[in-house]
């Protein structure tokens, strides 16, 4: 079967606004996950995770290569139908309600008045914010933002989920409650793209890791695979990314 | 459709609710107040006074409106990353952007309303004090005037989307959409000054006065939608002049809103 998330030999550069000289972000990057996997994209700062992420959601395109999601092109509109999105430090219409901003979601995905009215329900109370639910988000905390901007993302069911760094920003709590989410949706069948730099989050729900450093994919391989050459996770992600930079410099 | 409208509808309430929109309003009826006081110290032309002052005022609030609140609100949705929660959902660009600018004409034509109700309150607070200097003016004048003002406002913002939609700071479009706004309200004026000298004898360089026929066409005429003078001095507009003029309003709009479209489809939000 074709993998569901599908990145394809993609480049990517920007152009830097001060020297207007070119910044390679991405080169070459191929990678992929399967239905009902959680793919956990690990890599350290700058590493290109979030621009990997914009290019899933067609907010920025390819300088070359080719990115689909369930087999469509990710310019295709509809298919955001069935994607989810948490942005990285998600920030939101801040005089809008948790209420109202699930409102929104279902509402532009194509939802039914009731059917928003339950599922928000449930995901403002898994996400904790029942009580501050009719209360503008400019008076949220950090973390209540993050849970609203999950909440947001999986308010329409969507089949595949892209949080970008769901877990910064959290305390344990939050962490874990993100964790158990991620959980939930894999047993719903949903498959989880999510990037991040905790290693021990990724350790305890991915089967599938995508470690990148400095715009290139140094090694992607299940967890289960990765964990059985005896090294932890930990060792792995070091040794990739210090490979990389020796190549580079 | 339905994501058309949803955006539009917060939009209307994110704006609605900041305090830029209240700040504003409060500075109106201000405006409304200050109106009443000077208008009664006049001796003579009351009338005039306090139509032309209304009618200014609401101007005035209606571009600080467009400027602070409209254009703040397209341009800062891009620049602080919001727009990434509407873009995530099955929403085309363009429907963005007609969302974004039905939300934000929304708060405009509603603020304008209120605007005009207090505008309105005061010019009878005045009508029923010197009853003798009210005999020439006219409710529809007052009227088409509020109309074509609003109409001229949601050019002003239409522009601002046209700039928004490239640019890359909210600064920047603040800055072009005024700069679009003091053109496109005097251009006009300026052409009919350089050529007067043509029939006295004197000469202006044909470059300037090309560059500023150019300026016509590309500038939204905003002084087609100026009928202060009249509106106070209870004269007659034609009703032709005043279709004519909406219709030319919702052209241009339409025109800058298609070229936004264009731009914004090829953008990349990084
Ligand atoms: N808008 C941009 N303009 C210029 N360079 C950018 C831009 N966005 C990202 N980059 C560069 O691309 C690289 C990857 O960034 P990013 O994908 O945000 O990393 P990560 O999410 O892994 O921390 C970095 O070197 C960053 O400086
Ligand atoms: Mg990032």
């Amino acid at each position: 079967m074709d993998p569901i998330i599908r990145v394809h030999d993609v480049s990517k550069s920007f152009r830097d606004n001060l020297s207007a000289r070119k910044v390679k972000a991405l080169e070459s990057i191929s990678l992929s996950a399967e239905k009902g996997e959680v793919y956990g994209f690990l890599g350290p700062n700058g590493a290109g995770k979030s621009t990997t992420i914009k290019l899933l959601l067609n907010l920025i395109r390819p300088d070359s290569g080719s990115v689909t999601i369930a087999g469509r092109s990710v310019e295709e509109r509809e298919l955001r139908r069935i994607v989810g999105f948490l942005p990285e430090n998600p920030y939101f219409y801040e005089h809008l309600t948790a209420e109202e901003l699930l409102w929104f979601g279902g509402q532009a995905s194509g939802m039914k008045g009731s059917e928003i009215k339950e599922r928000s329900m449930m995901l403002l109370e898994k996400t904790d914010l029942l009580d501050a639910r009719k209360r503008a988000i400019r008076t949220y905390s950090k973390g209540m933002v993050q849970r609203a901007g999950l909440a947001l993302a999986l308010v329409h069911d969507p089949e595949v989920i892209i949080l970008d760094e769901p877990m910064s920003g959290l305390d344990p709590f939050g962490r874990r409650m993100v964790s158990n989410l991620i959980i939930d949706m894999k047993k719903a069948g949903k498959t989880v793209f999510f990037s991040s730099h905790i290693l021990g989050d990724i350790e305890k729900i991915c089967d599938k890791v995508g470690i990148i450093a400095e715009g290139r994919l140094c090694l992607e391989d299940s967890l289960t695979n990765l964990l059985n050459y005896g090294a932890t996770l930990e060792d792995i992600f070091f040794a990739e990314v210090e490979k990389i930079s020796v190549k580079g410099n | 459709m339905k994501a058309l409208f949803s955006l539009a509808a917060i939009t209307f309430k994110e704006g609605i609710r900041s305090r830029t929109v209240y700040g504003i309003l409060i500075f109106a009826i201000f405006l409304m107040f200050l109106n009443v006081m000077i208008s009664g110290m006049m001796m003579q032309d009351v009338a005039k006074v306090a139509v032309d002052m209304a009618l200014s005022s609401l101007n005035f609030v209606g571009l600080l409106l467009v400027f602070f609140a409209g254009v703040n609100l397209f341009s800062k949705d891009i620049e602080r990353k919001t727009i990434y929660m509407v873009l995530a959902r099955p929403i085309s660009r363009s429907r963005y952007i007609l969302g974004k600018f039905a939300g934000i004409s929304a708060i405009i034509v509603f603020s304008l309303a209120i605007l005009a109700i207090f505008e309105s309150a005061s010019i009878v607070i005045m009508k029923n004090g010197y009853p003798a200097q009210f005999l020439r003016f006219s409710w529809s004048a007052l009227f088409f005037s509020f109309l074509l003002t609003l109409i001229s406002l949601i050019v002003v913002l239409s522009t601002g989307f046209l700039f928004a939609s490239f640019s890359s700071t909210s600064f920047i479009t603040l800055v072009l959409s005024i700069v679009t706004y003091l053109i496109g309200s005097s251009a006009n004026e300026v052409k009919a000054l350089l050529e007067v000298p043509h029939d006295i004898g004197e000469r202006t360089s044909p470059l300037l006065l090309y560059c500023v026929k150019a300026a016509c066409y590309i500038f939204p005429n905003l002084s087609l939608f100026d009928i202060k003078t009249e509106a106070a001095h209870g004269l007659f507009v034609p009703l032709s002049y005043i279709l004519s003029s909406i219709f030319y309003g919702i052209l241009y709009s339409f025109v800058m809103l298609s070229l936004s479209c264009i731009i914004f489809k090829r953008r990349e939000f990084p």
